[in-house]
């Protein structure tokens, strides 16, 4: 009876797992839901998907992102452009629901950790900052999220939504310009 | 003033950070992969990956035909007016005519037929627009 430890398996890449999926491997799929889920729904929020339909909206992002894969080429991060497609989806439910008004998030679901004023005082700049998002171009909304929320490059920023880097930088910068303006 | 920038910097990318992250929490990661596999095991991804292949594919196919048995049908329609025109004109007088002339005639029945077989043959089923190919397979429906 050998008591050695079974050497760590390390993790597929993504690019394993897409292949694997698209082999037929159902529990791949899975995994890349997994991996990538709780990312995908802070940058649906941060774009301005209400909190409420984060859940139908990350279902409807993997699910349009599966049915597109065959013409995912590897350009950038599976992520990165799985965001993107999330961007597309949240822009096509706010088409929808045009005439719905968002009902802003009760304070009972902000964070209770910490100093219930600092908590309120941080719940308003984000509410600032989700306000002024919102107003930006999207190019400058996604770019700066995905730079600073998702902790992206320039390169693969671009790579996923049709531009050059050094686009990116300007689109970012604007971006930064005007959000300090609200959050201030 | 600099690290008035940086000290902004820093709360914007903290306040960017936290946002959506209690949705993020909130969220099933489970039964998120679960519903989409559900999903995707309702609407197989093959369906429409194979209906998108196959309708342009038909499409062009039904309108090669389409151009084909067109262009041959105007082609043969000219060449018999063009002919008809040339043995009308020589008339019954043709006996009267110079060897010059008779082989005059016969270039002038001889050319269109060429040029209209020349430009069938030209014909790409890539010149047209999705717009066009709908035109004909319209066209070929009646």
């Amino acid at each position: 009876m050998s008591s050695a430890e079974p050497a760590a398996v390390p993790a597929p890449t993504d690019a394993a797992l897409i292949a694997a999926w698209q082999g037929g491997d159902e529990p791949a799929a899975a995994e890349l839901v997994r991996r990538h889920a709780r990312a995908l729904a802070r940058f649906l929020v941060g774009v301005g998907a209400p909190e409420a339909d984060v859940d139908d909206l990350v279902q409807e992002t993997f699910i349009r992102a599966f049915r597109a894969l065959g013409t995912f080429r590897g350009q950038c991060l599976f992520r990165t452009w799985l965001l993107t497609i999330g961007g597309n989806v949240v822009k096509d439910a706010h088409r929808r629901n045009r005439r719905r008004r968002v009902v802003p998030l009760p304070d009972d679901l902000r964070s209770s950790a910490g100093d219930p004023h600092e908590e309120a005082v941080a719940g308003e700049a984000e509410g600032r900052l989700a306000a002024g998002l919102e107003r930006l171009p999207r190019m400058q909304r996604e770019v700066f999220l995905l730079r600073v929320q998702q902790g992206l490059e320039y390169d693969d920023i671009a790579a996923a939504l049709g531009t050059t880097p050094g686009a990116a930088r300007v689109h970012y910068h604007h971006a930064v310009k005007r959000l300090k303006e609200y959050v201030k | 003033m600099n690290d008035d920038a940086t000290l902004h910097d820093a709360k914007l990318q903290e306040l960017a950070q936290r946002l959506g992250a209690q949705a993020a929490e909130r969220l099933d990661v489970e039964r998120t992969a679960q519903a989409v596999l559900a999903r995707l095991r309702a609407e197989p991804r093959t369906a429409g990956a194979r209906w998108a292949w196959i309708q342009p594919a038909w499409l062009r196919i039904a309108a090669a035909v389409v151009i084909v048995v067109g262009v041959g049908g105007v082609a043969r329609s000219v060449f018999r007016d063009r002919t008809a025109a040339a043995v009308a004109a020589a008339g019954t007088e043709l006996n009267d005519l110079s060897t010059e002339q008779l082989r005059a005639v016969l270039e002038a029945v001889e050319l269109p037929a060429t040029e209209e077989t020349i430009s069938a043959q030209d014909v790409s089923l890539d010149d047209l627009s999705a717009p066009q190919l709908r035109a004909l397979l319209q066209s070929l429906e009646g």
